[in-house]
């Protein structure tokens, strides 16, 4: 069996005296799906911030890749965050068409895909994955999509970027039921092919227990039980 | 009311016949009013873009600095203005006063808080979603100061529009740090202000239709800025995602 890509231990996060977050000990196998299920503030979005290194362990020690992600790692967090890439509830598109929002993480890899030169099978493939046409899609502009339109557009630009980990923080809360099982495709499709390790917060337990390797129950900043 | 309908005719002739004493005072508010925005954006725009996004000791005296300065009324920062380059002042040796880049100097104390702040404003409201959207699709520190920079442009822009209508309205410095002289440092508001004192209806109008139009134009320019730079940080419709 490989080494985990994650391995949390005795780590706690926390926001002034409080602690968010407190995980004794965690590991989560590569190419596998964590599903995290629990209550409004129950810890899900801060464990899934700090597994996209989006927040820094107030204690503990959090290792990726076997690596001990230290705070010269965190100071260069944007090659981690590379690999492992977080839908968040509180994310946004940017004040650009569809298609360049698509491209947008690719742009800042360096790869030459602009809105004009990026490889339109590539985006349209991205698009295509959440059910959203590139042809009818891609010229429209951040403004001109719906909420469930704009959640697809941000998912597909963070497939396109086919990161080792994809975190998930609700992703399929507020869609349609076809968008829903667009999304829910998609997100499967991305382990599948591309051997993604996914770790997904959501309220659909039924859809976590189906597809995914282990579903936790997080409560009050802890991890209280596996369904 | 003929009174009135008379001054308006003849400030369109003097208009139309591009009265030279009518046009200086607009040719000198114009310059005023260019170098002074100029020097307003270029160090209004990286102060309010520091003070927006970087947390650092201090920040919040400096917001309150700005904010106070926003609030001076304009006759004090003549005063100000005037004290420093009066020849006992410590500008003095530099011979602005009563000068054109002495105007500009004053009214950039006019422009720059307001650049500052409206800059400073516009990046923080950007910053919390913008990001962490940033940070997760793999933006390096450099990449994100860029974007956000581009993302908040249509509310910097906003900033440089209503600067220029402060600016280019202004009274106060203008008529203490120029000194209103006729040729020299006439500034449109300056000008309408001896203009009607002096009983000179028709060019206080002419001058007047200049400066309202002028400000249509800014209006019509700020109001489609703002529609611009509504849902600053990108949020689409129904929250993104």
């Amino acid at each position: 069996m490989s080494a985990p890509l994650y391995h949390l231990r005795g780590l706690e996060v926390g926001y002034g005296e409080a602690s968010a977050l407190i995980v004794p000990e965690l590991s989560i196998a590569r190419g596998s799906i964590l599903g995290l299920v629990g209550h409004n503030g129950s810890g899900k979005s801060t464990l899934l911030k700090l597994l996209g290194f989006l927040l820094a362990p107030r204690a503990g020690e959090l290792f990726f890749d076997g690596r001990l992600v230290d705070a010269a790692a965190l100071r260069a967090g944007h090659v981690l965050r590379r690999r492992a890439v977080l839908l968040g509830q509180d994310t946004c598109l940017l004040k650009r068409s569809v298609a360049a929002n698509v491209a947008y993480g690719l742009r800042l890899r360096g790869q030459p895909y602009t809105q004009e030169a990026a490889p339109q099978e590539i985006l349209a493939g991205a698009l295509g994955l959440v059910g959203l046409d590139f042809a009818e899609f891609g010229a429209r502009s951040w403004r001109e999509l719906s909420g469930g339109e704009a959640r697809r557009v941000a998912l597909a630009a963070r497939l396109v970027l086919q990161p080792e980990a994809l975190l998930l923080d609700e992703p399929t809360t507020g869609l349609d039921r076809a968008s829903v099982g667009h999304v829910q495709q998609a997100v499967l499709a991305a382990r599948e092919t591309r051997g993604a390790t996914l770790v997904i917060a959501s309220h659909d337990v039924d859809w976590l227990k189906s597809c995914a390797d282990q579903v936790l129950l997080m409560d009050e900043g802890r991890i209280t039980g596996v369904l | 009311m003929d009174y009135f309908s008379e001054g308006l005719t003849q400030a369109v002739a003097l208009l139309l016949a591009l009265d030279p004493e009518t046009f200086s005072a607009v040719w000198t508010t114009a310059i005023v009013t260019a170098l002074a925005l100029i020097a307003s954006l270029v160090m209004g725009l990286p102060l309010g873009f520091a003070l927006g996004h970087f947390r650092f000791p201090g920040r919040r005296g400096a917001r309150l600095f700005v904010d106070w300065m926003l609030s001076l009324p304009t006759v004090v920062i003549g005063l100000i203005v005037y004290a420093l380059l009066t020849s006992r002042g410590p500008l003095g040796e530099w011979g602005l006063l009563f000068s054109v880049p002495g105007m500009a100097f004053g009214l950039t104390l006019l422009g720059l808080p307001i650049v500052v702040s409206m800059t400073a404003t516009a990046v923080e409201s950007t910053d919390t979603r913008l990001t962490q959207t940033l940070l997760s699709l793999g933006a390096d520190r450099w990449q994100l100061l860029l974007a956000t920079l581009i993302e908040a442009r249509f509310a910097m822009a906003l900033a440089a529009a209503t600067a220029f209508g402060r600016i280019v309205s202004e009274i106060g410095i203008a008529m203490m740090v120029g000194g209103n002289i006729k040729w020299h440092t006439r500034t449109i508001t300056t000008a309408i202000a001896l203009e009607t004192g002096k009983g000179e209806f028709a060019t206080g109008i002419a001058l007047g239709i200049v400066l309202m139009l002028v400000a249509l134009v800014v209006n019509l320019l700020v109001g489609l800025l703002r529609g611009r730079s509504n849902g600053t940080g990108g949020v689409s419709g129904g929250g993104g995602a």
